[in-house]
């Protein structure tokens, strides 16, 4: 298929109906409201696939409840202040084990913020979110390609594992365009998902539970969770690199900051200094293992997140103790331009003697 | 003595310049309430319109203290602002919890069901543009039969407008009350016999918007009266269950009280471009049940 110009928003409902989404659950928040008015549009004219506009954030992450017990493909999406509504629902989703996927065009915080895009949502989407011991796989795209690719990803890792799936995308990325091709046509038919509800004619009753008053087969199901919580870990943790073979300083951010942090980092291997970048794709499973590769060689860190130093502590805890870590931090929905950055890394290049 | 343009209060509440769209009829309406209220009240606005119309900190036009309270939570703050008031001693000042119609009829109906069932004192005020316009024009809890929106793009919406004042009327409030930015007056009196009331007070009015209703900036007003000369709003007011039709809706009722067909009311906007006939058919027959009630239910004929 050809590329299209698309906003990051359309594009990511255009991917979920080409995986399969189903039912799509959604209510106005800027600024990811062109991906509610994108399915109200497509979706909602495809067969078998229903669009509810809910009635607040809350009724949408429950309708995918629903949805999702029943075995269908399910998804809602919101931006920062919405995805705090619907942490009590991602939390039962969870414990449940049923697949979704939420996307949170995240915007400045606290409060009502602004509508600039931010990243200050990194803590509440890599430590579950809402109450109790869970983790959601946490996918940040950099470019409206891959906001199409991770969604496709994302529903194939929630059926995969039975989980909540949160797509960490910002405001910048869901209403810049680009061009974007995608690969794949919505199938014909979805396989059955096993342990979905669909009645138990000729067999026993399969029984989806959130709670428990024994503590013990609580603990219980806390530890299964856990135990496909390292699975993921090990197989789908995914990052990038660029630039860093040669590199003194390497530039740790994720998202639209990595996008920044590559004009930087061309900016000043321009003036010769050796720096190189890891963008961890997946924010929870962490990229741990990459950063304790990278400290190998390297021994100065620049964390750059739009926000106060949120991932910075993910790549402190993975380097325990080894290297040296330095923080740009930029919140509120301030977006810095790469020549702002790469005065940083070159200030910071010069200051610990790299060159 | 009835108010008129002479004897209106002339100090302003909202200044010159604020940031609503050219044509904007909750400016007008937030304007008189404000005036009625003699400024003389903490407002609660949840993320909407209102938002904007405030401005960025440190610039605004509005000229009371406001809190931007959580969209699912106007009636919950306006209820704590309530509280800290009597707990402070402080007294003469109205809480006036200030909403559209999405932050009041989907959203935040729990709890301003909440709040009303304690009977809260405060003035709850649904300014209703039919939809969320705040975020770009989606359907709404309010959003009437047959409107395009952004997600109700191709055949309009399907479902009829949830009557919000019948809803709070029936938890026995004190006083409830229907206006429009159209009879600024009337809306005036009323929010002014509202601030007389102890307990919950529910306003709703009808703010035409032009850019999600798609007709020309220079006609909210006239839209707004055709709205109600063809009953498709109706201006009464309830005190102590007594229903009471007023203003335009008053003067309609006592000439006789024949409406003009809601016809022109749908081709007047581009938002109506896909209504069909039998949707004005159905909207029409709807439109002279609801009078004929009002009718039979007025007190004042």
């Amino acid at each position: 298929m050809p590329k299209v110009l698309m906003d990051g928003n359309s594009a990511i409902g255009e991917a979920a109906i080409r995986a399969g989404c189903q039912c799509y659950f959604g209510y106005p928040i800027t600024p990811q409201n062109e991906l509610i008015e994108y399915m109200a549009t497509h979706l909602s004219r495809r067969k078998g696939c229903v669009f509810v506009q809910a009635e607040s954030e809350l009724a949408a992450i429950n309708m995918v409840y629903g949805a999702s017990v029943v075995g269908a493909r399910a998804m809602t999406s919101s931006s920062s202040p919405g995805i705090s509504l619907k942490q009590e629902g991602i939390s039962y989703l969870a414990a449940c084990e049923l697949p979704a996927v939420i996307v949170n065009m995240s915007r400045g915080g606290p409060g009502l913020g602004s509508i600039a895009a931010a990243q200050s949502d990194y803590f509440q989407a890599t430590r579950g979110g809402g109450h109790g011991d869970y983790r959601t796989i946490v996918l940040a795209p950099s470019s409206v390609q891959e906001l199409a690719d991770l969604t496709i990803r994302a529903f194939d890792l929630a059926d995969k594992y039975k989980i909540p799936v949160i797509i960490l995308g910002d405001g910048v990325l869901g209403q810049m365009m680009e061009p974007v091709e995608f690969k794949q046509e919505a199938p014909a038919v979805l396989p059955v998902r096993e342990g979905s509800l669909r009645g138990a004619k000729g067999r026993p009753s399969k029984i989806i539970k959130t709670f428990t008053s024994n503590p013990a087969e609580l603990e219980e199901i806390n530890w299964s969770l856990f135990r496909r919580y390292g699975l993921i870990k090990k197989q789908e943790t995914t990052f990038e690199t660029f630039m860093i073979d040669d590199a003194k300083l390497v530039v740790v951010a994720f998202g639209i900051a990595a996008r920044i942090a590559k004009g930087a980092i061309r900016n000043v291997r321009a003036e010769g200094l050796k720096v190189g970048l890891l963008r961890p794709i997946t924010l929870w499973p962490f990229p741990d293992e990459a950063v304790k590769e990278v400290v190998k060689n390297v021994n100065h860190f620049l964390v750059f997140e739009m926000n106060m130093g949120q991932m910075l502590e993910d790549v402190q805890l993975s380097l325990e103790g080894k290297g040296e870590v330095s923080f740009y931090g930029r919140p509120g929905g301030v977006i810095p331009t790469p020549s702002e950055v790469s005065r940083v890394i070159s200030r910071l290049y010069y200051q610990k003697g790299l060159k | 003595m009835k108010t008129n343009a002479v004897n209106l209060i002339e100090q302003e509440w909202i200044l010159p310049g604020n940031r609503t769209c050219p044509g904007c009829a909750l400016s007008l309406a937030y304007r008189h309430t404000l005036k009625a209220l003699e400024g003389q009240c903490i407002v609660t606005v949840p993320a909407s319109c209102a938002t904007v119309l405030h401005g960025m900190y440190p610039i605004t036009a509005v000229n009371v203290p406001c809190v931007n309270t959580p969209f699912a939570s106007t009636g919950a703050s306006a209820t704590g602002l309530v509280a800290g008031l009597k707990a402070l001693g402080k007294k003469g000042i109205t809480v006036l919890a200030f909403a559209g119609d999405g932050g009041t009829h989907d959203i935040g109906i729990q709890s301003l069901s909440g709040a009303a069932e304690r009977q809260n004192d405060f003035i709850y005020m649904c300014y209703d543009n039919e939809g969320y316009m705040n975020t770009g024009n989606q359907r709404s809890g309010s959003t009437p039969l047959g409107a395009v929106s952004g997600t109700t793009p191709v055949l309009g919406k399907q479902q009829y407008q949830k009557d919000m004042t019948a809803i709070m009327e029936a938890h026995g409030l004190p006083y409830v009350a229907t206006c429009s930015a159209s009879y600024p007056l009337d809306l005036y009196e009323k929010v002014k016999k509202a601030r007389t009331i102890e307990g919950t007070r529910f306003i709703h009015v009808h703010t035409p918007c032009p850019p999600g209703w798609l007709f020309p900036f220079s006609d909210t007003i006239r839209i707004g009266e055709m709205a109600v000369e063809t009953g498709l709003v109706v201006l009464y007011e309830i005190e102590d269950g007594i229903f009471r039709l007023t203003s335009a809706s008053e003067s309609l009722a006592l000439k006789g009280g024949t409406l003009q067909p809601v016809r022109e009311y749908f081709i007047s906007q581009g938002r109506f471009k896909t209504i069909t006939e039998e949707q004005i058919d159905e909207l029409q027959n709807w439109v002279n049940a609801r009078w004929k009630h009002c009718l039979h239910r007025a007190t004042n004929l």
